[in-house]
């Protein structure tokens, strides 16, 4: 593992990121800070709503643009945080709530697709959802909430070990 | 309506708090500890704190200077003490004395002195 922190920063990109200036680092951890905003801020939404709350609201009204701004949002994550680790990865090593952060992600990926691939999300968009199916998307925004919520701390703790 | 205006007041004064936790010196020792030593790794402006190493007898010791900007402006630019210079320095070494890793307050070379955080000299 110490052997795949060093390749990263050694990497050009580390070389590069580090070469940016003294502001560099600060700015692009703005942009992970924006990203990670727009993804939890949209998916807490839309959680919420798979959960219950806002019922008045129909589903299919809610989804597109939480879903859009919520993929916006990771993948801005995943620009600025990619140069941001290669910048002193072995600092890295030992660190615990990496490898908390990280397959948090991997889960909450995977709950996403288990979900977009459900007849119940499919069949949200053309009518309402019967009480099963209902049940089916409020458990898969909570297991939504609970392992963004493990990324998202386990991340902040990162810089704290 | 108030509610609002009072749970959003409240968090905001709770998000504070980290902040100030992560910019604190709540894992260094009170007391300044002086070292002198050679540079083995010059100073890094990249990344959250800029950073150097030096040698002090067998152990390598990681100092975390300030921000990079601020580190900066107290004159201390990538490149100018080299690599093998002979360093004092004086700052807040790790509550875990396992741990080689001091916040450094003040650095000298030679007659050159750097100030990192004047206000806690």
């Amino acid at each position: 593992m110490a052997h795949v922190f060093a390749w990263l920063e050694h990497s050009p990109l580390g070389a590069f990121t580090r070469s940016l200036g003294v502001w560099s680092y600060g700015v692009i951890n703005l942009a992970h800070i924006l990203g990670i905003i727009l993804l939890f801020g949209s998916i807490l939404i839309l959680d919420l709503r798979l959960l219950g709350a806002w019922r008045q609201v129909p589903l299919a009204v809610l989804s597109r643009p939480t879903t859009t701004m919520a993929v916006i949002g990771f993948i801005l994550a995943v620009c600025s945080g990619i140069p941001m680790i290669t910048v002193k990865t072995t600092d890295y090593i030992g660190n615990p709530f990496l490898f908390i952060k990280f397959p948090a992600i991997a889960l909450a990926l995977v709950n996403v697709w288990l979900v977009h691939r459900s007849p119940a999300w499919q069949a949200h968009f053309t009518r309402d959802l019967l009480p099963a199916e209902r049940r089916r998307l409020a458990r898969g925004a909570a297991f939504s909430l609970v392992f963004w919520l493990t990324a998202i701390t386990s991340g902040r703790m990162i810089g704290y070990w | 309506m108030t509610w609002i205006l009072r749970s959003s007041i409240a968090a905001m004064m709770l998000a504070g708090v980290p902040a100030y936790a992560h910019h604190g010196w709540g894992g260094q020792e009170e007391a300044v500890t002086s070292l002198t030593g050679t540079v083995v790794e010059g100073v890094s402006l990249a990344g959250p704190h800029a950073t150097m190493k030096i040698k002090v007898g067998n152990d390598v010791w990681d100092l975390t200077l300030a921000p990079p900007a601020r580190t900066e402006r107290a004159g201390l630019k990538e490149g100018l003490i080299p690599v093998g210079a002979t360093v004092m320095v004086r700052g807040n070494r790790n509550l875990d004395h396992a741990k080689h890793e001091m916040k450094t307050i003040y650095i000298k070379q030679g007659s050159t002195e750097y100030h990192v955080y004047p206000d806690r000299e």
